[in-house]
């Protein structure tokens, strides 16, 4: 990637990223009652009217909607997440309380959902028994009709409470870890396996399979010299695309397991309408969303070699089709379109850098 | 190349078995010697400032935290001393209490509970300060100011009789804290600042984390308990680990699972797991307004007291309990609870007779439209419920209610929405008609407390867009309560309000709300207090 077009990228990142808080803010203002009303609106505080509009006023909440959203604008851009107006935590403090638990979980279910997604492909495209693959091929589709939550209650109520490995309550670090990145393993590990399923299916009926097959490959060399590496392209947009999935997921997940986390606080920020905390939220999972994807994009020509060729030259308008799939990973990121659009223009056409067979 | 490639996924393989797997086999338990209470929490807590303290989850940690200036026994309601020696000296029309402290107490970080501290409590929580955005308490009425008379004697004074204020002092809402505490702002009694809110507790706050743990320790020289308590001297376990376990499967299931040891609000369908050995339910009475609807007659619709009555005949409360509770929620047979002080029985107000509901709409002019729902005069007689979030089973019963309602002709509509949107609605005659709602408060105020114009206004009998009282009788009346300084007249004046509700019929009491809690049976001592928050203090972890 040209310096030129890493800059173009890093502007786009930063209009998602004011569109974002815009539009967050906006949906947050337009919801009936605000923050306030959530620490002082409650019947059992007994406040009148009067005594509300005179907390509301010494909150400054009274003031026009636009001056409120440029003075929040204003203290996003000097690094001021500003203070939670339920708990009046520094909005900074409790990210940096959650954020690392949270990452862990994120990285332990998407390593894991990645292990799990090649498990189930090679099996359902490898394995021995018409009925085994198809058993397998059958698993992504009934995963993604699991619901994350039923997941984790029905996780907790057979591992915890019947079988008694995993205690709920007063679990270590790691035993805390294991039942939730299960959880949100199930929704991340489905559309990842189904992609690459659908990749090798296709990868399989390229001509150079044929050739190394036909100069004696073996299945294994196959799979893992031919196919998989063809195929994995697909996987890493999907994997980048995905990470949605994963905050949504471990919103839910946190939640069910009481855990400490992003996805915790978002809840809990959400029944409480904490807008300071739900808009720093929203910058810092937009942030991640782009540079994954960012990160996604700039791997793809380390992993096809093709794609480090042309586009490593320099001469990228010479060769429209680089540019498309280069360009379709964060477009569909952006428009929140499915990444199998970008998938099937890269893995055809991956076949010169990996021919040949045993020699 | 190639070899690289293969072992990077070799090795994202071995990196998600070391991750995933590893641990599958060593559950330790992660307990101490014992002597720690795990207890659970559907919620976590908002602000642990005292007279904000009513939401259940402020309550429990306050509960065990602060220490009242009276005791009022959860049995029988009396009042008793705890850090006042005795009963306060009350003049004659209830405008001056004097209180006389016990000497010696302390709190957690060493400085003397004393008058001035008293004083200093009371001149915040009877006039808040706003801004600090720390509103005034609600089971203080008219409050002046406070005076040190010495070291060890306060004496109140208040504009106006305030009988409520003897049992106002023995609530959570008035739990002592020490001068720095006082001193702090509304955000600083929040979530983040549990360890440095001082009490004169039997317990501690010693570490938190936002929104889902927080640990009480136990304090040794705590030697000050209510002196009618069995039990003196320290806590005798070690201390208290409060979780947060939003959802009900799982506190249900950590409890019997003897995971934890006791959790709160057991929904009603999950009580029969506490039948099994080694398990035990508590249903804590909540002393105050029962559960109910509460019609605003101040809205065209339910201006005319047929049609209210008409509601009331048509609500079948007993199919309410069979098919959505158990015993532990008792039928309503007032506007109060049975056990609560000023308790009318009204029960015969509320008879399920829907031919009743029909012949008194008819009589009102509202005849059934094509769909079944009644109209007069091309308006449709259609009230929107708000749906109680905190009530157990609120939507449930107010689906069923709909049902209900609907053979009648009368249509129900649900507001949805969380909390906040629910608090705002609730406020205005023009979004909820009819609102679901309770209070637990072991005095006669509470009945002023829920209906009061000047209180949570739960009838909008103030209507708050013209400042316009609609029922000025009813609105003297709970004033009166709180404002006429004997019991015998208290008790006349919230026995005439009651009367005036049901005669109204402004009120449908549907059940007394208990606090479910259930718990292992090892735990012995657990208690609530008179509104059913828990008390860890006498526990113990038998084996």
């Amino acid at each position: 990637m040209t310096p030129l077009a890493l800059l173009r990228r890093v502007g786009q990142a930063v209009l998602v990223l004011f569109l974002a808080y815009t539009a967050a803010y906006i949906l947050l203002a337009a919801l009936p009652g605000d923050a306030i009303m959530a620490r002082y609106g409650a019947p059992e505080l007994g406040l009148t009217n009067e005594q509300i509009a005179e907390i509301r006023a010494s909150y400054g909440v009274d003031r026009p909607l636009v001056l409120r959203y440029l003075d929040s604008i204003w203290a996003f851009v000097r690094g001021d997440f500003g203070y939670s107006v339920q708990s009046g935590a520094k909005v900074s403090d409790l990210l940096a309380e959650s954020l690392p638990s949270s990452l862990t979980l994120a990285a332990v279910a998407l390593v894991g959902s990645v292990f799990l997604a090649v498990v189930i492909a090679f099996t359902a495209s490898y394995g021995k028994g018409v009925w085994l693959r198809r058993l397998f091929r059958n698993i992504p589709p009934f995963f993604i009709s699991l619901p994350v939550f039923w997941v984790g209650i029905m996780l907790i109520q057979v591992v915890s409470f019947q079988l008694g490995l995993i205690p709920v309550i007063g679990a270590s670090e790691v035993e805390s870890l294991v039942l939730p990145a299960l959880t949100l393993m199930v929704p991340i590990a489905a559309p990842l396996a189904q992609v690459f399923l659908r990749s090798i299916d296709e990868v399989r009926e390229q001509p150079f399979v044929a050739v190394a097959k036909a100069r004696g490959a073996s299945t294994s060399w196959l799979l893992w010299r031919n196919v998989a590496p063809n195929a994995l392209l697909p996987v890493m947009t999907m994997a980048g695309l995905l990470f949605g999935e994963l905050i949504g997921g471990a919103i839910v997940t946190e939640a069910v397991f009481g855990r400490t986390g992003v996805g915790n606080l978002t809840a809990q920020a959400v029944a409480n309408r904490d807008t300071p905390v739900l808009l720093a939220v929203v910058v810092i999972a937009t942030v991640m969303f782009v540079t994954i994807n960012l990160i996604v994009d700039l791997l793809y020509p380390v992993l096809d070699a093709r794609l480090r060729q042309r586009s490593g030259g320099g001469s990228g308008s010479a060769v429209p089709v680089i540019a498309t799939a280069a360009e379709a990973g964060p477009t569909a990121a952006d428009t929140g379109a499915t990444a199998t659009q970008a998938g099937p223009h890269i893995g055809p056409h991956t076949g010169p850098h990996n021919e040949g067979g045993p020699r | 190349m190639k070899k690289r490639r293969l072992a990077w996924i070799g090795a994202i393989a071995a990196t998600a078995i070391a991750l995933t797997g590893c641990s599958g086999g060593g559950g330790s338990e992660g307990e101490g010697e014992g002597g720690t209470l795990t207890y659970l929490e559907p919620q976590t807590w908002i602000t642990l400032y005292p007279p904000a303290g009513g939401f259940y989850p402020n309550g429990g940690v306050l509960n065990q935290i602060t220490d009242r200036l009276l005791y009022q026994n959860p049995e029988t309601l009396e009042l008793e001393p705890w850090i006042a020696e005795e009963l306060p000296e009350v003049n004659e029309d209830a405008t001056e209490y004097t209180f006389t402290l016990r000497e010696g107490v302390t709190y957690s970080d060493g400085t003397p509970l004393d008058a001035e501290n008293v004083v200093k409590n009371f001149d915040l929580f009877g006039k808040g300060d706003p801004d600090r955005a720390l509103p005034v308490s609600e089971a203080i009425n008219n409050y002046d100011h406070g005076e040190v008379v010495d070291e060890r004697t306060v004496k109140f004074f208040f504009n106006d009789s305030s009988p409520g204020f003897a049992q106002a002092v023995s609530t959570i809402n008035s739990g002592l804290v020490s001068n720095d505490t006082l001193d702090r702002t509304s955000e600083e009694f929040g979530p983040g600042n549990a360890a440095d809110i001082i009490g004169s507790g039997p317990f501690v706050v010693a570490d938190e984390e936002i929104g889902s743990e927080l640990n009480l320790t136990t304090r040794e020289d705590y030697d000050w308990a209510p002196p009618s308590r069995e039990h003196q001297g320290a806590a005798q376990i070690d201390g208290v680990d409060f979780v947060v376990a939003g959802e009900a499967s799982v506190r249900v299931g950590t409890v019997t699972s003897g995971q934890a040891d006791i959790a709160r609000t057991i929904p009603a369908p999950d009580e029969g797991q506490f039948e099994a050995d080694g398990l035990e339910l508590v249903a804590a009475a909540t002393n105050g307004v029962n559960n109910g609807l509460n019609l605003r007659f101040g809205h065209p619709l339910l201006q005319d007291i047929k049609v209210r009555q008409a509601i009331i005949a048509g609500v079948d409360r007993q199919e309410i309990i069979d098919t959505l509770f158990t015993d532990s929620y008792p039928l309503a047979t007032g506007v109060l609870a049975k056990t609560a002080l000023g308790y009318t029985d009204t029960s015969s107000a509320y008879e399920y007779d829907p031919d009743r509901a029909n012949e008194l709409l008819d009589e009102a002019g509202w005849e059934t439209g094509s769909d079944g729902i009644r109209e007069k005069d091309g308006e449709r007689l259609v009230l929107t419920f708000n749906e109680a979030l905190p009530q157990p089973r609120s939507k449930e019963v107010v689906t069923l209610i709909q049902e209900q309602l609907a053979k009648v002709g009368i249509g129900v509509e649900i507001f949805p929405g969380d909390q906040v949107a629910q608090d705002e609605a609730q406020r205005s005659l023009d979004t909820i008609q009819v609102f679901h709602s309770m209070v637990g408060r072991a005095d006669f105020d509470v009945l002023k407390s829920q209906y009061f114009s000047g209180n949570r206004n739960a009838l909008v009998n103030l209507n708050p867009d013209t400042d316009e009282i609609f029922d000025q009788e009813l609105d003297d009346q709970l004033a009166e309560i709180a404002s006429v300084p004997t019991t015998e007249e208290r008790e006349a004046a919230s026995a005439a309000a009651q009367k005036r509700l049901t005669d109204q019929a402004y009120v449908l009491p549907l059940f007394e709300e208990p606090q479910v809690y259930g718990l292992r049976s090892e735990v012995q001592g657990f208690m609530t207090e008179s509104i059913g928050r828990p008390s860890f203090y006498e526990v113990t972890l038998g084996q």
